[in-house]
């Protein structure tokens, strides 16, 4: 699941031209770490929808990676 | 002559007056998957100027307000028309007072009722010599506004009609070949799964688009398949029937009805008087809000061209996007034959913008390829967030594009 989150980042930097990351951990934030806008976590959020069906903005703001792997392991 | 080949069946013009003067009734309410039945009691009620509501074969009950299923293909009595020969088949139904209901197909929301007359069905219909002997493909349902111009036109001259609605490429192809076609008219959508061009078909000598706004590369490729072929655009719908034709890439506004016409907010208002009626049209100062935004090219000589549909607009975090632009950009790079653009539910921004593509056969594409391509054209805000590959489109009743 992580390794899927992972590549799903990665696929919207490579969109803007950003290098590809590495790793991720649960403290990465989203915006300000991996540099994402509001229409790149609206695209993380339609791609991690059609890979666990799960909305993970659905009840308020999620700024952290380790807040998804929250969501999704929920 | 001919009239109509359809599903290998070949009907002549003899066949069409024999079966009108047949019966003695004719249904009101009729949903038939045979379109020469359904040619035959159409021109019956015509001719007999009896009213009759228009029912696509597949269509449910439940989909439509108001329409009570125990009348349909029930049979009423009509007064057996005993016409002696074509010509005057045709001037009967030139002359006819019947009232005759279409459902608009809505590319988006409920199918509307509009009732329509004659004249207005048949505006845009030329009679005369130079129209004789013309092969159309008909490649429209016949239920609907874009059909009954196509069967009007063929009709009225006596022309021949093969049915092509909703086949495959292949047999598109052949039947253009076998049955020397030389008139097509048809949405772009038809065009477009006719490609990619692999050889020139000569008889083919008029192509005409409606529908649904086109692109370049699709023009390009039509000149290629059709070479002898004139290209020209018409501007119908469900409402008003057919109104203008094209001039070039623009539409024109016959002098004789510019006055039928005003620009609000960039969208165009219909004068009520070249409308068929309807409860669900709503007027303002008698004009009614066809949803059509367009931009003035000329505005003494009534020159505009269409910029898109006003409720298919997607607002995307704020932005407004024009999903045929977006598509008209996707189409036209190297290896796609078609795409739809639609708007997904998103709670970030309201709607993400997505995109369904169909590639041509021996091309690849990634979603990454395609996204780079738009960024280098499009503002940000209008590069899809979401690019599928799919094997097909959905597509609406008249052959349009189904917005999701």
């Amino acid at each position: 699941m992580k390794e899927k989150v992972l590549s799903i980042i990665n696929e919207i930097r490579a969109a803007k031209e950003m290098a590809p990351i590495a790793s991720i951990s649960a403290e990465t934030k989203l915006r300000e770490d991996l540099n994402l806008t509001s229409f790149d976590l609206a695209e993380l959020t339609v791609k991690i929808e059609d890979e666990f069906d799960i909305d993970i903005f659905e009840d308020g703001l999620v700024s952290t990676v380790g807040e998804i792997f929250a969501k999704l392991e929920k | 002559m001919t009239f109509l080949f359809d599903n290998g069946k070949k009907y002549g013009y003899e066949d069409l007056l024999r079966a009108l003067n047949e019966g003695i009734t004719y249904y009101p309410y009729y949903k038939t998957s045979d379109v020469f039945s359904y040619f035959v009691n159409l021109i019956k009620a015509l001719a007999a100027s009896k009213p009759l509501v228009l029912l696509d074969s597949d269509i449910n009950s439940s989909e439509i307000d108001g329409l009570d299923e125990s009348r349909v293909n029930v049979a009423e009595p009509i007064v057996p028309a005993s016409l002696q020969n074509m010509d005057e088949v045709v001037s009967a139904v030139q002359n006819s007072k019947s009232e005759i209901t279409i459902f608009t197909s809505g590319t988006t929301g409920q199918p509307k009722k509009v009732v329509h007359s004659i004249a207005t069905l048949t505006r845009a219909v030329r009679i005369g010599d130079r129209y004789k002997g013309q092969i159309w493909a008909y490649a429209y349902n016949p239920t609907h506004m874009a059909g009954l111009q196509v069967f009007f036109q063929a009709f009225e001259n006596q022309n021949t009609l093969v049915n092509v609605f909703n086949q495959p490429r292949e047999y598109v192809y052949q039947q253009i070949r076998d049955k020397g076609i030389t008139h097509i008219s048809a949405t772009p959508t038809f065009y477009r799964l006719l490609l990619p061009y692999e050889q020139a078909y000569e008889s083919v000598i008029r192509v005409t688009l409606g529908g649904e706004k086109s692109d370049q590369h699709l023009y390009d490729s039509i000149m290629k398949i059709f070479p002898n072929a004139k290209i020209n655009n018409v501007y119908a719908s469900t409402e008003a029937g057919s109104l203008f034709a094209a001039k070039g890439d623009c539409f024109q506004i016959p002098e004789a009805i510019k006055d039928k016409f005003k620009v609000v907010d960039d969208e165009l208002l219909i004068h009520k008087s070249l409308l068929g009626s309807s409860d669900s049209f709503k007027f303002t100062d008698d004009h009614y809000h066809s949803g059509d935004l367009i931009e003035w090219v000329d505005e003494a000589q009534g020159l505009f061209r269409f910029k898109s549909r006003k409720n298919e607009l997607i607002n995307v975090g704020g932005y407004k996007v024009n999903p045929g632009e977006v598509e008209v950009a996707i189409q036209d790079i190297e290896g796609v034959r078609q795409a739809m653009v639609y708007g997904k539910a998103n709670s970030i921004l309201g709607n993400v913008l997505c995109a369904d593509v169909v590639l041509e056969p021996g091309f690849e594409l990634t979603e990454l390829d395609i996204k780079k391509v738009l960024s280098s054209q499009l503002q940000d805000f209008k590069v899809p967030r979401r690019i599928k590959f799919v094997e097909e489109i959905s597509l609406t009743r008249t052959g349009k594009m189904k917005r999701v």
